[in-house]
């Protein structure tokens, strides 16, 4: 033996050292779980076995103004199967019968779900997943499948229940409808309706119930009733009428898709009352569909080109700069102002035009020079204009993301001596389409401003909890002369300017088009030209009812860009639609007074027919429905001959009558 | 010779009664973690309490067998014993069954046999009878690699059906052959592997190497005879190989679970979504053990109180996690008792092998208490986060007929050859 006395004491100890050693680890790690963290993993443990269930609230409906529903949360189902429970008996009897099923009920092969059971069965799955965010009925009808309805502790069923947002509408609207979504980090996002009102009315209060372990993963309830009862949410009615806005977004998607536009935004608004009747927003996919990516009539603050003339005119004529008939030189088409060339688009120019036909033609030139000369010594006095009719702030609208207007004005890093004209026609400045319609609608309601609302009322079941009134927000934005020059010069523009492809003579309109280069400022813009058309206007053209504005862009500039030509038949198919929809209703007056005749004479067969139930009482001159239901009252068989009222009986008055006899009526 | 009537037999009682303690303990807590109903029926063979009280009965007539076949019976055949195992191990590929994803077992109709829990006892015989040999010196490297070659066979046999814990229990033979005089350079080496294989995987590549170079150098420089400098340079060079090839082994070859349970221990998942799903898989077992052992307490909740046992809260807890039951139903107090049972019978059986005359006993006497330590060290830690988690059942306590038989078999063969001791001269 090679190995040494001393040596070998020394590996005896240290064998039996490393043993101490981790015996030691052992206790060590004993007293810590035990004494140090054990209170803490006793709570944990407290918390294993008792738990607090949460009932979720039931969120709110979202109503469109006439009561149809648009949001909703519907329960929903993802039915799982856990493998391993069912007993190799029940398996193998019911593997078949179960995969038969689930082949009729989802359209795979059988082979298919017996293949993938078996393999969750080896693979030790205890959560496969047999279909996802079924319906009750569905729901029901797995349910009684072979195996699963021996139910969870021998078929391995599972059932997992969630509420989920369903919107009856489909996809219109959605982005206005809007959403509140919580993911797994407890993030919540939000949009429209559905994320703006959600804290607020539509979420409601979860309910709280203690529930207590009794072992094999069952809960039991500590008492019967619940801790905290669950308050549903209220339901929110908006000003959105469908049928509005079944045309808005049909007639939106239609021309984007002929168009190939990037992207479209269209909102119909009330226009004595700022309620909001369509609003839809739509942007090309990748795939090249169109769907409501975001919230554009609300977010997307941009140039607005020349639908912004509105307000340039009006400032000019409510501080009397020019009137209509102001003879202004627009030269060949093309003016310098400050070394920067503005042209008009017919090609040549318009030459003198009064200031009412350079409105309707659109004419940059024509409103640029008024502007650069009445205003470039004081810019303060146009600009405070415009901030006097709300433009530079935000409508406050309750629909998250409303994008900021910018109106710059003389100090600002952006403002040159070109502002004041390119403002002339729409540039050098942003607003929301919205904010833009704002701005007609109050030209349409006669001066009075409105902010546009979205929601009319908040109800829990019959309940009022919250009603939404009208706000004003400028009482008149200027004299009812400026705003009758406007109103013709709206109407003109469509009747014999701009806008006449769009003329109808059924129903008037009045609005102005807007067609206004975009990322002019990038490179190679004169190589692929991009624009934003658009067009904003109200219907009828007298005594409106609605205003309306509609924004497309990016079109395919092979097809066309004009503001008419893209973006007016949209408005025209709203404004037409809702004028054929719109019942003339014709009202009788003095339905009351009756004919003392007939009244009589009716008092007098009724009379009779209730004494003497076998005479024949005279029905000539009584409705046919009347007269039936009185023969047949009678025992008689009743034989009609045309509509209308009765003019003789081949029974007549007075005789006896037996059942069964016919009775033939001329009507 | 001496006259048959004059032969001693002395059976080393204290060994007994630890033996009895901690399987009368186990099934108690066997009992109390796989109990269904209201009433308890000890002999419907269907419920694992049930089972393991006819496995303790039979393990009884398995001691009395062990104890009456000669002690020279054990050395002589102990090569025929370790071929049979060997051919066990192999069959299980043919005949085999399928068991929580190791084919390590044969199904005999009314119960299923696992060959690996004999095969330690086989092997431990056969290492033994081959140490004592008078023409083995374990300073060789011929015969070191024999030695090798009888412990590996069993062991790869075992990891090929896919039993990576049984697998590790045959590096208890280290203790074995190092206290047999297996050089100290193995020790150094085993300790540096580890040390480099936690420094690579919690502390990445960079510090390891860096760790390495330092600690190389300072041994170097420290030492009055200093070692050469290519030695120096090579042993380096090998450290941050082997620390390469860890991180690669950690990449790419550990399946994903085991992947897991290094990545719980280390504590290297820092992302806490991840932790939280970790929570809930690959953790929840070591979770739910350390909450029930918790809940327990100094003195426990008592016997067949534990709500956490009867709630099924800990998955394998009659098997794997025994060790929970203890820990709630019996506090601290049963925790730090079963620690001490285990203690006291690994170092009364190194003491008794110490006192053997024969080597042959003395080596297979540590052979025994090393596996029981490796099995206890790595069971308990395993349930207590100490080491990865591990699936290997605790020696004579877990629920199971093979592992139970096993370590009697293991444990009363050393009894007998301790009981003859006297007689070899």
């Amino acid at each position: 033996m090679a190995v040494n006395e001393k040596n070998i004491l020394n590996r005896l100890y240290f064998i039996a050292g490393c043993m101490f050693i981790f015996g030691l680890a052992v206790v060590f790690k004993l007293l810590t779980i035990q004494f140090v963290v054990g209170d803490e993993y006793r709570a944990l443990a407290e918390k294993r076995t008792v738990k607090d269930v949460v009932i979720p609230a039931n969120r709110g409906n979202v109503y469109s103004v006439k009561g149809n529903l648009l949001a909703t949360s519907i329960p929903k189902y993802d039915i799982r199967i856990d493998a391993i429970t069912p007993s190799t008996k029940t398996f193998q009897k019911f593997l078949k019968p179960l995969s038969d099923s689930l082949a009729a009920y989802s359209g795979k092969s059988s082979s298919y779900y017996q293949k993938e059971i078996k393999k969750a069965r080896a693979n030790k799955n205890r959560y496969y997943l047999l279909a996802r965010d079924i319906g009750y009925s569905d729901y029901i009808r797995l349910r009684d499948f072979p195996m699963l309805n021996l139910g969870a502790y021998k078929g391995g069923l599972i059932v997992e229940q969630t509420t989920k947002r369903e919107h009856p509408m489909g996809g219109i609207s959605m982005r206005t409808i809007g959403y509140e979504r919580e993911d797994d980090d407890g993030n919540i996002t939000r949009a429209g309706i559905d994320g703006a009102f959600g804290e607020l009315y539509l979420r409601g209060v979860d309910g709280h119930r203690l529930k207590q372990n009794i072992g094999k993963g069952q809960w039991k309830p500590i008492v019967d009733y619940n801790q905290v009862e669950p308050k549903d949410g209220y339901d929110v009615y908006t000003t959105i009428d469908v049928n509005v806005q079944d045309i808005a977004h049909h007639a939106l998607l239609e021309q984007l898709e002929l168009y190939d536009a990037e992207h479209g935004c269209v909102v119909v608004m009330e226009v004595k009352t700022g309620e909001i009747r369509a609003i839809s927003n739509l942007a090309k996919s990748p795939s090249g569909t169109y769907y409501e990516k975001r919230n554009y009539a609300v977010w997307e603050s941009h140039e607005p080109g020349s639908t912004f003339k509105l307000a340039t005119y009006m400032a000019a004529l409510e501080d009397k700069v020019v009137d209509t008939s102001t003879v202004i030189d627009t030269g060949n088409g093309v003016k310098t102002f400050y070394g920067k060339r503005v042209r008009d688009s017919r090609h040549g120019g318009y030459g003198k035009i009064s200031v009412g036909r350079a409105f309707e033609v659109s004419s940059n030139i024509a409103i640029a020079s008024i502007l650069d000369d009445a205003y470039a010594k004081n810019p303060m006095k146009f600009i405070n204009r415009l901030k006097q009719w709300g433009l530079n702030t935000k409508l406050d609208v309750s629909i998250i993301g409303e994008g900021d207007p910018v109106i710059y004005e003389p100090g600002d890093k952006d403002w040159s001596r070109n502002a004041l004209p390119s403002m002339a026609y729409g540039y050098n400045l942003r607003l929301t389409p919205l904010q833009m319609l704002t701005f007609y609608n109050a030209v349409a309601n006669d001066g009075e401003m409105v902010k546009p609302r979205f929601i009319k009322q908040v109800k829990e079941l019959d309940k009022e909890i919250k009603v939404f009134e009208k706000e004003v927000r400028r009482e008149k934005i200027c004299s009812d002369a400026t705003l009758g020059a406007v109103q013709a010069m709206l109407k003109n523009t469509v009747e014999k300017g701009t806008g006449r492809k769009l003329y109808s003579k059924y129903f008037s309109m009045a609005g102005k088009t807007g067609t206004a280069q975009t990322e002019y400022w990038m490179k190679g813009w004169k190589e692929n030209p991009r624009y934003v058309s658009s067009f904003a206007g109200y219907f009828p053209a007298e005594n409106p009812k609605y205003s309306c504005i509609v924004v497309i862009h990016k079109p395919s500039t092979k097809k066309g860009y004009y503001g008419a030509d893209v973006s007016g038949p949209v408005f025209k198919k709203i404004a037409r639609k809702i004028f054929t929809d719109t019942p003339i209703i014709d009202e009788i007056e003095s339905l009351e007074v009756n004919n003392a005749s007939v009244e009589e004479e009716f008092q007098d067969y009724y009379k009779i027919a209730n004494t003497y139930k076998t005479i024949m009482p005279n029905v000539v001159g009584l409705p046919a429905m009347d007269a039936i239901a009185l023969c047949e009252n009678l025992g008689l068989k009743v034989k009609i001959e045309g509509v209308g009222v009765v003019t003789s009986q081949s029974i007549p008055k007075g005789q006896k009558v037996k059942k069964n006899q016919t009775i033939v009526l001329a009507v | 010779m001496l006259r048959k009537t004059d032969r001693h037999f002395k059976f080393d009682w204290i060994t007994i009664i630890l033996f009895f303690l901690l399987v009368g303990f186990g099934w108690l807590n066997i009992l109390s973690a796989s109990h269904t109903g209201e009433t308890l029926d000890y002999f419907n063979f269907q419920d694992p309490y049930s089972k393991q009280l006819i496995f303790i009965m039979l393990s009884v007539v398995l001691i009395i067998i062990t104890l009456s076949i000669d002690a020279k019976f054990y050395e002589r055949f102990s090569s025929i014993i370790y071929m049979v195992a060997l051919l066990s191990l192999v069959g299980v590929f043919i005949f085999g069954k399928t068991i929580n994803g190791a084919t390590s077992w044969y199904n005999l109709g009314v119960m299923t046999f696992q060959p690996s829990e004999f095969a330690k006892a086989a092997t431990a015989l056969a290492v033994a009878k081959y140490i004592s040999d008078l023409n083995t010196d374990l300073k060789y490297f011929k015969d070191q690699l024999k030695v090798f070659i009888i412990i590996a066979i069993p062991a790869i046999l075992i990891l090929l059906q896919n039993d990576t814990g049984s697998t590790l229990v045959y590096a208890a033979f280290f203790f074995v052959l190092y206290r047999e005089g297996l050089p100290t350079i193995y020790l150094i080496s085993a300790l540096l592997v580890i040390i480099i294989a936690i420094l690579t995987l919690k502390f990445g590549i960079i510090i390891t190497t860096i760790t390495a170079v330092v600690s190389v150098l300072a041994y170097h420089f420290t030492r009055r005879k200093k070692p050469s400098i290519i030695q120096t340079t090579l042993i380096i060079l090998a450290a941050i190989l082997f620390s390469f090839a860890i991180r690669y082994a950690y990449n790419t070859i550990i399946p994903a679970h085991q992947k897991d349970r290094i990545s719980i221990w280390l504590r290297l998942e820092k992302d806490p979504s991840e932790l939280r799903k970790m929570r809930q898989t690959v953790a929840y077992n070591l979770n739910e053990s350390e909450k029930a052992i918790s809940s327990g307490g100094f003195s426990g909740k008592g016997f067949l109180e534990g709500t956490r046992t009867t709630g099924k809260f800990v998955p394998e807890q009659h098997t794997d996690y025994i060790f929970t039951t203890v820990g709630e139903e019996w506090g601290f107090i049963g925790t730090f008792g079963v620690v001490l049972i285990f203690v006291l019978l690994i170092i009364r059986i190194l003491h008794l092998s110490e006192l053997q005359k024969s080597q042959f006993s003395r080596a297979y006497g540590y052979a025994v208490a090393s596996i029981f330590f490796i099995h206890f060290m790595i069971n308990i830690g395993m349930v207590m986060g100490l080491i990865p988690t591990i699936g290997i059942p605790l020696p004579l306590f877990s629920y199971g007929g093979s592992g139970l038989w096993g370590f009697t078999i293991l444990l009363f063969i050393f009894i007998k050859l301790d009981s003859n001791k006297i007689n070899e001269w």
